[in-house]
């Protein structure tokens, strides 16, 4: 049978091990018994050493003590799952695993130590005695502007700091009364009567100057026709049309029927002849901001704004 | 009542090798009539490049305030292929080249609500995988 022939491969080995064990378990008891006999007579005190070092120890032992249990119990034959032995030996191994990197933190010490004890008391200058002092980082010598910056830091750093303006002289605003606001009205209303249609025509009858027959569409129209082209050209160019946006949209539909409209309209004169103050239309013509477009059609913009 | 004959002029004309293609500002001038349906004005510009009306592109038609005369682009490309190739999809779909396929709005609204849950590049491979 197969297990047979392993057994028997196998037991000449195991005897030797067995025999192995044996030998060194003589040798480690006879080891022990003399440490023991030491420590009975006196020879090494066992008090006062490092307190990490005992609790390792006796981990240690109680560690073995539990791990013969079990292999005790194993070659006997019986079972080991469930037993307590084991959950011991899970959580005496965790601890050991926990201070070994205490214990490679504390070598120094225990090097130190170690020496010490073997070679009696250390000299003065040997620098195994030396451990750092905070106290040598501080300088001794401006202690006074030291503390005074301190005490100022503290200060400041207690509120958060808030913006202060700074403090100039006010002076009194003169413009905007409503004197003066009146006054630039009416200057402004008597500017635009000199401008209309009638003043001028008047002008003409009386002047001598050459009549000037201008087949001009005004000044604001020129510009507008120099932007269409410039639009038309971009459009050709690029091969895009450009957004109308409803503002221009309105003002186009708007060009077309206030020519018709103007025709009645001579101008608001009042403002020669002594009216009070006709509704003034105050005329804001905002040029139409730049378009939003997209790849192409980025490129265009408007000449004037 | 469509009076008066339609005149096609081509301005700006240029051959653009890069794109395969021949550009111009297309000009028509229809008095009495109201604007010319692309249709009509790809076949006119087909018979005066000598070329077949398929390769024909016309967009972009404005008419001027008063009626009359109506400006816009036109592209003549050298062959159908590409045209396919340079032409952007809304232009293929005119001429019946392409159609955008548009799943149901159910399935848009269900795919919008995976992609919420992903962020960055993810996002296009979330439709992909419908669960």
């Amino acid at each position: 049978m197969a297990d047979d022939q392993v057994i028997a491969q196998d037991l000449p080995k195991a005897m030797d091990v067995l025999n192995d064990i044996k030998t060194q378990a003589d040798s480690v008891t006879g080891h022990v018994k003399d440490l023991l006999k030491k420590v009975k007579d006196g020879e090494i005190s066992t008090a006062k050493g490092i307190s990490f070092l005992e609790s390792k120890y006796q981990l240690l032992l109680s560690y073995l003590i539990n791990l013969t249990y079990v292999m005790l119990k194993k070659v006997e034959g019986g079972s080991i799952r469930g037993d307590p032995a084991v959950t011991r030996i899970v959580e005496i191994r965790t601890y050991l695993e926990k201070m070994r990197p205490i214990d490679h933190k504390l070598k120094y010490q225990v090097d130190k130590l170690v020496k010490m004890a073997a070679m009696g008391e250390l000299s003065e200058n040997d620098p195994l005695r030396f451990k750092p002092n905070p106290d040598n980082l501080t300088s001794k010598l401006a202690e006074s502007s030291d503390e005074s910056e301190a005490s100022d830091d503290e200060k400041d750093t207690g509120k958060p700091k808030v913006y202060v303006p700074p403090k100039l002289a006010p002076v009194h605003y003169d413009e905007d009364t409503p004197v003066q606001r009146q006054q630039k009205k009416e200057e402004q209303a008597r500017k635009r009567a000199l401008r209309s249609s009638l003043i001028r025509e008047l002008k003409e009858a009386h002047s001598d100057a050459p009549q000037e027959i201008r087949d001009s569409v005004g000044f604001r129209r020129s510009v507008e026709t120099q932007d269409d082209r410039h639009q038309r050209e971009y459009e050709e160019d690029y091969f895009v049309r450009l957004a109308v946006s409803k503002k221009q949209k309105r003002k186009q539909s708007m060009g077309m029927v206030s020519t018709l409209n103007q025709i009645t309209k001579f101008g608001d004169t009042s403002a020669l002849f002594g009216g009070e103050g006709g509704a003034s239309s105050s005329k804001k013509r905002k040029r139409s901001s730049k378009k939003g477009k997209k790849g192409a059609k980025k490129g265009f913009k408007k000449r004037r704004k | 009542m469509s009076e008066g004959v339609v005149t096609v002029r081509t301005r700006k004309f240029l051959t653009n090798r890069l794109m395969q293609r021949k550009q111009m500002v297309v000009d028509v001038l229809h008095p009495g009539r109201a604007t010319i349906p692309k249709t009509e004005i790809r076949e006119k510009l087909a018979k005066m490049y000598k070329t077949t009306p398929d390769v024909v592109f016309v967009f972009g038609f404005r008419t001027q305030f008063g009626g009359g005369k109506t400006t816009g682009f036109g592209l003549i490309y050298d062959t159908l292929d590409f045209a396919k190739k340079m032409e952007p999809n809304y232009r293929l779909a005119r001429h019946g080249l392409y159609e955008k396929k548009k799943p149901s709005r159910k399935q848009r609204k269900e795919r919008k609500n995976r992609q919420k849950k992903v962020r960055g590049v993810k996002k296009t491979k979330v439709s992909a995988g419908k669960k």
